[in-house]
């Protein structure tokens, strides 16, 4: 073979080989790039967390802020006692409420309730039913309050206008958008709601309190309240804080500007709610007082500075003993159920100054 | 900036390379265009640290000019030591100063003497222990004529301040890139950008998908120190090992795989390290870069192994003594670093009476199991906490009861733990893979790499950031 016609065999290879390379280039950019742009837009069209606002399915999140606007909308007296919070207060029976106070109430609290949510469902009520005084019972954890905004009451227009400042979809959002949790939300809205049957199984009667039926469908409802009493108390040993990292944490600027703005609304109105400080289980109340509970000195101390600017009662039910309840009487380690919640609001009651009664 | 991060992938990286091939025509352009990114890169972290690398990298080069110019031997000698009192300096106050009045501090309150010196709480600069080694063996190499000096400073600057391995390696000597750096790839190749591709996608999914995955169950156990069981115990040192070899080998290819993409071609850092029969072996294959330049500037000029077995293990025991404090500035990797300096000396010692076991399965195993039990002292906050697992590792907790190891010990993670173990006893490492430039190959990267990417949404720094 002569030297020219190796050359040309060399060459032919050589641009052989660049040719592969640039197939394998062309197929790695076009599939990791085709691979995220699908993901993005499964993620906004599904809308898992309700940042997009497409609204094409319900959110994966449960839609309980809506459904409880829906509920105060819908009634045709004004609620003497409102009770707010998160998934701890849902549990709440305005009907046993009534027994105790001789009040009618409604039962506002919602999954991951915090401030901004309070804040919401104490305006709208008041707008709804405006020439009523209320008394208000607030189911709080250690930290009190949180100024995050959760995209699910941003969506709805009810709750909108009591919230300012809210922003609309951006690069942080696209962010959250590409990433697995929320796929793995979308995944589940997706199945359950084009695969199989769109409605929650969670449902509300009309005083806002959970029917009977959705008790065991609760996301808090624990298989076995052992095991989810040993992961809470790995992670209050994996999560030790000091006091000063506690303080740190409740003094992020923003943090209470909508629980500000809530007490300063009901005091201005002659009304002082009741804030009650959850319930930890005994054993979990237990390792984080050996830890000198930093989070409860910081959020006591916040309390005392709030103290000197508005009005309310604090019941602190965090030791089950103060209230009688029983061990067994827990959904898992951070929500009690029905009979222990029933003897927490005998002690509510009994301990709020008079302002409930 | 993080490699794992949106900010890089998205926009640091795709700008430098349009940049940096975009400039191919005027070589010193495109230098101090890949300088002024990596500085760019590097005061992204915290720009106060930035005048450090830049006053380091200043020295250095002055310093290398003018030993080589030097006829004088005490001249060079002088010049040399400025340049490494320089390095050794800058390591001392950030990394070292505090730790030292610290434990001088609790030196004097144990002997009732007080607490006299002040505490110092100094920033440590990210990288500063990789890119004080890397200007320390040009120096070091051009005293030893092993290396001419450059004159270009921008060739210097960049060689020091490249972004690929400023923060955490692989330590690239001067002789590796002086070539390359004096011949620029003139343009980007299908095949250079293949391998880039491919060694920054096997990072990623290392660092993301395995690394990062391993994360929290291994953080728990640690958490939980003083509960650990016999199998929880073990379970926290091969979780830990695993994590760290995946997180740290993630990093070294997306190191090697950037540096591709820029046209330049790194050392290997990691060639398959649990595979090795002994603990020798273990540290011809773990951090590469690192154990050849405390052998080459610290080993073989303290007398190597050719001065008796005696002042071999001496010389072991100093040489991963300094290789665990340049780890960083704790007790825990002062330990360390002394273990394996035992363990190598005692391999040493064993091997040349002809005591090792024959079978390479046993030794494999053996190996695997000390390197487990001394990364828990190198993991563990304080050496009480490092006590508190190896003494649950040799069973003196007992054994776990059944809710500590549901808590503890999910299948998720035992499967993962598991499988990974397999893995790194049978796959080639990414430097054994011979990669088939085909287009399904390319889309099988591309879809694993996107599904690292979407686990970004918090990215986790790569562990060997803290050193």
């Amino acid at each position: 073979m002569t030297t020219q016609a190796v050359t040309a065999a060399d060459s032919r290879a050589a641009s052989k080989a660049a040719a592969s390379q640039r197939r394998f280039l062309g197929g790695f950019l076009g599939s990791f790039l085709a691979v995220l742009a699908a993901v993005l837009a499964f993620n906004v069209v599904v809308d898992p967390l309700a940042l997009a606002g497409t609204g094409v399915v319900p959110t994966a999140v449960e839609p309980d802020r809506s459904i409880k606007l829906d509920l105060i909308q819908h009634l045709k007296r004004g609620p003497q006692i409102l009770i707010l919070g998160d998934s701890r207060g849902r549990q709440a029976e305005p009907s046993f409420l009534h027994r105790l106070t001789g009040r009618t109430a409604f039962n506002a609290a919602v999954t991951g309730g915090s401030a901004p949510e309070a804040h919401v469902f104490v305006r709208f009520t008041a707008d709804r039913f405006p020439q009523q005084r209320r008394r208000y019972i607030w189911f709080t954890d250690e930290g009190l309050a949180s100024g995050i905004v959760q995209p699910q009451l941003a969506q709805d227009p009810r709750a909108r206008r009591y919230l300012p400042d809210v922003p609309g979809f951006g690069l942080g959002d696209v962010k959250t958008y590409l990433s697995t949790d929320a796929t793995k939300d979308s995944w589940r809205v997706f199945e359950k709601c084009i695969l199989a049957a769109c409605h929650t199984k969670i449902n509300y009667h009309p005083d806002g309190s959970l029917t009977k039926q959705s008790l065991r469908y609760l996301p808090e409802h624990a298989k076995s309240l052992r095991r989810s009493v040993a992961a809470r108390l790995a992670g209050v040993r994996a999560n030790r804080e000091t006091v000063r990292q506690a303080r740190q944490e409740l003094a992020i600027p923003g943090r209470f500007a909508y629980l500000d703005r809530m007490l300063a609304f009901m005091n201005q109105r002659g009304e002082v709610p009741v804030i009650v400080l959850n319930p930890l289980y005994p054993s979990v109340l237990a390792a984080e007082e050996k830890n000198g509970f930093p989070a409860h000195r910081a959020t006591m101390e916040k309390l005392a500075q709030l103290d000197k600017r508005f009005r309310f009662v604090v019941v602190n039910c965090e030791d089950m003993r103060k209230w009688h309840g029983t061990k067994r009487d827990w959904s898992n380690a951070s929500h009690v159920n029905r009979a222990n919640m029933r003897r927490e609001l005998r002690y509510i009651v009994a301990r709020s100054d008079g302002v409930l009664r | 900036m993080l490699f794992n991060s949106y900010v890089f992938l998205f926009a640091f990286l795709p700008a430098v390379l349009a940049g940096w091939w975009g400039l191919s025509r005027w070589k010193p352009l495109r230098l101090a265009f890949l300088s002024g990114a990596s500085w760019f890169f590097y005061a992204w972290w915290d720009w106060r640290y930035l005048p450090v690398l830049i006053g380091a990298t200043s020295v250095d080069f002055l310093a290398g000019r003018w030993i080589a110019a030097s006829a004088s031997e005490s001249c060079r000698r002088l010049l040399l030591a400025t340049s490494l009192a320089t390095n050794v300096g800058i390591l001392a106050y950030f990394k070292y100063a505090g730790f030292f009045f610290g434990s001088l501090n609790g030196i004097g309150r144990a002997l009732a003497l007080g607490s006299g010196l002040p505490s110092l709480h100094v920033l440590l600069p990210i990288g500063i222990s990789f890119y004080t080694f890397n200007s320390m063996s040009y120096t070091i190499d051009i005293f030893r004529r092993r290396v001419e000096p450059t004159r270009n400073v921008l060739e210097y600057t960049t060689f020091v301040g490249l972004f690929p391995h400023l923060i955490a390696g692989p330590i690239v000597r001067f002789t590796d890139l002086a070539d390359q750096l004096r011949r620029l790839t003139p343009r980007l190749t299908s095949e250079t950008a293949s391998r880039g591709v491919f060694f920054l996608s096997c990072g990623l999914v290392k660092k993301l998908l395995i690394a990062d995955q391993l994360n929290p169950y291994v953080a728990r156990l640690y958490t939980n120190h003083g509960h650990l069981g016999l199998a929880t115990g073990w379970a926290a040192a091969v979780g830990y090992s695993l994590q760290l070899y995946f997180d740290f080998s993630g990093y070294s290819d997306m190191a090697v795989g950037l540096a591709w993409l820029l046209g330049f071609q790194f050392p290997q850092n990691f060639n398959s390290p649990f595979k090795a029969v002994n603990i020798s072996d273990f540290w011809r294959r773990w951090h590469m870069s690192l154990s050849s330049w405390f052998r080459d500037y610290l080993f073989i000029p303290l007398g190597g192994s050719q001065r008796g077995a005696r002042r071999t293990v001496l010389n072991l025991v100093v040489t991963m003594f300094l290789a665990g404090l340049w780890h960083g500035a704790a007790w825990t990797f002062v330990v360390w670093g002394l273990v394996h300096g035992l363990f190598l000396g005692s391999h040493a010692v064993l091997r040349k009476a002809g005591w090792t076991p024959t079978s390479a399965t046993l030794n494999r195993a053996l190996t695997f199991l000390i390197v487990c039990a001394a990364f828990v002292i190198f993991r563990s906050p304080s050496l009480g906490v490092a006590g508190d697992v190896l003494s649950s590792m040799l069973g003196l907790h007992g054994l776990d009861a059944a809710a500590q190891l549901h808590a503890l010990l999910p299948l998720r993670f035992t499967l993962l733990a598991a499988a990974l173990l397999v893995l790194v006893n049978v796959a080639p490492n990414t430097w054994q893979i011979r990669l088939r430039p085909r287009a399904w190959h390319g889309m099988a990267v591309g879809i694993a790499t996107a599904i690292a990417v979407m686990t970004i949404s918090q990215p986790h720094p790569f562990i060997y950031f803290q050193f």
